[in-house]
Order: C-alpha cells, then structure tokens, then sequence
C-alpha cells in the first residue's frame, strides 16, 4: 500500500477530488483507488504502465507498420558491375506509433496504427492533436499518418520507429504530396498536343480544343479533362528498391525519385505489388527493436551495391 | 700461388692505405679487394639512396586545396545530406588517390571498361571543365587524336576510374575552357605519351596566360559576350575593337553585381568543411 502511494495513486487522488494538500485519505477510498489503477493496467489503458505488449510470430499474409521519413534529396549509387543508378535518401527523424485501433474499432478488416514523424513546435498544432500526442507520451509531430496492419503486428503507443525496420534488398512504396504547380492549362496538366504556332492560327495554340461529340449526348461528360489545380495531392511510387540504410543517423536509400520537394514528409510501407514482396529477407517483425535485436552495422547495403571503400571495379 | 700471395700482400696495403684514410667510401674497400682478387669486372653494386629530410617544408606551407564539388551548392537542401555524401567522397577518396588538379591541367584517366582490350582504357587530355557538386562531380577532357576532337566526361567518384594522374599541374585565365572547341585544333592537341611534368607541392600553382586563337566565326558560342566572361582569347584577332566594344555594352548587364540574392559568400563554409575532411582523411 505504503509503496503505491507515490505518484502513480496521486493522479488517481486528484480525479477523486483531493487536492495534494489534504493527505487525510481514507483507507476505503485509497483502496478504491488502487483496484481501479490494477483494472486499467490490466485493460492496458493506463499510459504509465511501461510494460511492453507481447510481440507475435510473422506469418503468411501479416502486414507490418511502415514510417514517416523526410526526403532528403538524390545522389548517385554505383554497382559493383559499374552501372550508375539514382538514389533518393530519406531519413526517419523521431518516427513514433501515436495510437493502435483495434480491428472492430476501425473498420471491421484489419487494425489500423497512427504513427507520427518529425517533431514540431507545439504552437503549430491543435487541441485535439495535442491531445493524442499527450495520450501516446510523444512530442508533438508534423504528420500522423495511419498504417492498417495486421492483428499480430500491433505495437504498443510510444514506441519509436527507425530505419533499420527496412533492410536493403526490400521494396517499398512512397506516398507523399506532390509539387503544388498552382492553376495549369490542359498541355501540361493533361499532356494535349496543342495546336500549331503558326499556319493560320488565330489565338488558338495552347487550348483544349474540342470537349465532346456532339449533339448526341449534347453535354460535357463528367471528369472532362479541363485546365485546373495541379499538383500538391498525394502520389504514390511504387516498386522502389532499398539499396542501403544507414543505422546510425536513420536514413534510407530508395532507387528512383519520390513525389514531393526536399524536406517534404513522406510516407513509406512495403509494397503492395505481389512480384516484389520477398519473405527471403526476413525484415524484423513487427518492427526493429534496438534492444531486442542488439547491434547492427552503421551501414548495411544491398548485395549488389558497390561500397565506396572498396577498390575500384575491374570489369572483366 | 704467386698471384694468390701478390692479391693478400696488395689487400695488405690497400686495408692500411684505407685506414689511414678513414673509410670514405665502404665501396671503394669492397671494389679493389674484390679487382686485386680475381680479374673480373666487378659487380655493380648501386650506391644508396640519399634520403633528403626537408626540414623546412611543414604541413602547413602544403597547398591548402579544396575539391571544388566538396562545396555544396546556395539552395534549401538539409546540410546533413551533403554531410552524409562527404562522407562517402572521403572513404572513395581514401580508396582511389584523386590529385589535386585545375581547369587546364593535362590529365591521365584509366578506366575499367567491358569492351576494350586489357578490359581497361586510358585517355591523356586537357581539362576543360569541372561540374556537379557531391558524388555526381564530374571532369571533361579534351584531347584531338587523328584530328578528331573527343571530349570525355568523367565522374571523380565512379568506381570504374582506376588511376588519375596529373601529368601537368597548371591554371588557365578562365574556369571553363569549353572554347576550345572553337579555338585552333593545335591549342587542344595534348600527347597522349606526355610525361609527366614534375611540380612542387608548395606554391602557387603556375597560371598559363595563354590567349588562344580562334578559328573563323561562327563559334559554337558567342564567346565575345561579356556573360562568360572569358579572358584566355585573342580577340583583337577575330573582331574589330569596335564590334567588341558593341557587344559588351549590348549584352551587358551591369544591375547584376547590385542583385543581393546572387551573393553566395563561401568562406566560412569553405573553411569548415576543409577542416572536416582533412580530419577525415588522416583518420
């Protein structure tokens, strides 16, 4: 009794209605207040109980979280045949799982995880998101975005994501919001032909033209390609290769480019498409733990990836 | 016999002539008791190699000299991605010996290449130009063979390169020599079995105030335009000094010195990350 009450059982005090000054508690209502503090812990509701939930095997058909990482910019990579390649770096900076719904909760299919990146200030942040990121034990983050997943690779609210949760050799998916290009005509939103600069054109060279067949329907069908807002909606890329992480600072090395400009949020899971998803590689499931897992190299690379400390390529 | 006991009585006097005179030279002792011995010419033994301790020439007189693509370019990336590319430019570097060299140097490159005999080729030429900024930085060489010109662009830290040797270190008046290409064929003509031209690495590094000869205009460019601002040309050559005077002043844009967003001051930066390499480096 005597050592639970220390701070843990004054939160409780509080609700109860006792002020820290009045320490005249009676004995029922202190026992009270301990049976509730035991029912939450149980129910895992309370956000003060530190002990970890119970991690479960990968089987066919799980799918795991993903992060939130920050692009970065592009560099070029090389292979030990000698081809070049370009790469995007993306790090993961303070990537945290913000809330677990469970699959009832959600939508009846799967369970879904919000898990937050990039801490910011919390001026730029409203109420109600303060409130989860109070919830959760976390600073407040820039975007918070949600994974569904499957029941056995639920994490417990607070734990942190890094890099080293990809290994090089997987594919990944990027979603992000692409360049806002602001109101652009019909040639570069939708790529029409245009019309001729010269010949005869009166004030037509850059217009859509015709916007329909004719009479028949008499009207203009309804997701008609028309001059608009271009840009700053979210875009996926998918298929990209990881050739190298980086477990000290957190950064990954996806082939290609991604939607967005540099230092924008991204998104980042495993694939979806069925021909890149490898089990071979055994990615840590349900996500890496630096405790369990203990000490990877700084810099983990793909097979076929050619290290800069290694001598140069002989071609044979 | 008698030669045996002529060659001890000759090592005799030579041992007590060479006592007298301190032993010089261990080779002279060697030589002529080996000449008195038997009546053959002497092995050559070479002389060792003085080995010369500069004592005044200190790490700090050294050149101080930072590979322009290590300076990351004015824009709004995170600093911590060109810290990150640093990295792996100095563990290449640690790798493959890149030379210090300028727009201008004559330059050796071998590289790996699949369809070549020996599976490797090397190119003798003139720098003209050093682009890209990180690991994509890039060299141009320029060379005429058979009286063709061929220009080869190189990546600094592309495996495939295997030595680049510096055959002449020199500086030019400008920083791009791309009017070469107009200029006479004999001005881009480099010996592809140049030897190497030996250079301190102390000092300035010599500036070659060649002016160059053009061929007749058309260029490919219109070099004469105060925008590139070339002084490695003869001009007097090609234009009258009034056609040159008009198009100075026509193409001139004199509000570009006052234009404060084209100010990029790298000093400072400079400094730091010359610091940080050369940290990295004597690792």
């Amino acid at each position: 009794l005597t050592a639970l009450t220390g701070r843990y059982c004054f939160t409780y005090l509080e609700i109860l209605g006792m002020n820290s000054l009045s320490f005249s508690v009676s004995s029922s209502q202190l026992v009270g207040c301990i049976r509730t503090y035991r029912r939450q812990t149980a129910e895992k509701l309370c956000p003060l109980k530190d002990e970890p939930w119970p991690r479960h095997e990968w089987t066919e058909g799980s799918r795991r979280v993903g992060l939130v990482a920050i692009k970065l910019g592009m560099a070029p990579i090389w292979t030990k045949s000698g081809e070049r390649h370009a790469v995007t770096m993306l790090q993961v900076q303070d990537c945290h799982v913000i809330r677990c719904t469970s699959k009832e909760e959600y939508d009846g299919r799967s369970a879904a995880l919000a898990v937050g990146g990039k801490n910011v200030s919390p001026f730029y942040r409203s109420e109600k998101a303060m409130e989860l990121f109070r919830n959760a034990g976390v600073p407040p983050k820039q975007k918070v975005t949600i994974f569904k997943v499957s029941d056995n690779a639920i994490i417990k609210p607070g734990t942190p994501l890094y890099a080293a949760h990809f290994r090089p050799g997987q594919y990944v998916d990027v979603t992000a919001k692409s360049i806002g290009k602001g109101f652009q005509g019909v040639m570069k939103r939708w790529g029409f032909k245009g019309q001729p600069a010269s010949h005869g054109q009166t004030k037509t060279h850059r217009r859509p033209g015709a916007s329909g067949p004719g009479g028949d329907p008499a009207k203009v069908f309804k997701g008609k390609k028309m001059p608009g807002k271009m840009g700053n909606v979210f875009v996926t890329a998918y298929g990209l290769k990881i050739w190298r992480v980086n477990t000290k600072y957190n950064v990954l090395y996806v082939h290609g480019s991604v939607p967005g400009h540099t230092n924008c949020v991204l998104k980042v899971r495993d694939t979806v498409l069925p021909t890149r998803r490898s089990t071979l590689l055994n990615p840590p499931f349900p996500t890496y733990f630096t405790e369990e897992e203990g000490d990877l190299d700084e810099d983990l690379y793909s097979d076929d990836l050619f290290v800069h400390t290694e001598p140069s390529v002989t071609l044979s | 016999m008698a030669a045996c006991t002529r060659g001890l009585k000759n090592l005799l006097t030579s041992i007590k002539f060479c006592r007298t005179l301190q032993f010089q030279d261990e080779r002279f002792l060697c030589t002529s008791a080996l000449r008195f011995a038997n009546n053959e010419p002497p092995k050559f033994v070479p002389p060792s190699k003085p080995v010369i301790i500069n004592k005044t020439q200190t790490t700090a007189s050294t050149r101080r000299f930072l590979s322009p693509e290590f300076i990351p370019p004015r824009g709004r990336t995170d600093p911590f991605k060109y810290f990150m590319e640093r990295r792996d430019m100095v563990r290449r570097r640690k790798a493959l010996n890149i030379p210090e060299f300028y727009v201008g140097s004559i330059l050796a490159v071998t590289m790996a290449d699949a369809n070549a005999s020996g599976k490797t080729n090397r190119f003798v030429g003139i720098c003209i130009q050093r682009g890209g900024r990180g690991l994509g930085a890039t060299f141009v060489l320029r060379n005429i063979l058979n009286g063709q010109g061929v220009e080869i662009c190189y990546e600094l830290y592309s495996p495939r390169i295997q030595t680049i040797e510096v055959l002449k270190l020199e500086k030019r008046l400008d920083s791009n020599l791309m009017y070469l290409r107009d200029a006479l064929p004999e001005y881009s003509t480099v010996d592809p079995e140049m030897k190497p031209v030996p250079f301190s690495p102390t000092g300035e590094v010599p500036v070659n105030k060649l002016k160059v000869k053009m061929c007749p205009k058309p260029w490919s460019k219109h070099w004469e335009r105060p925008q590139f601002a070339i002084q490695g040309i003869r001009f007097d050559l090609c234009m009258t000094p009034k056609q040159m005077e008009f198009v100075q002043k026509k193409y001139a844009k004199p509000w570009e010195e006052y234009d404060m967003l084209k100010e990029y001051d790298t000093s400072k930066l400079e400094e730091q990350i010359f610091a940080e390499v050369q940290q990295e480096m004597n690792k």
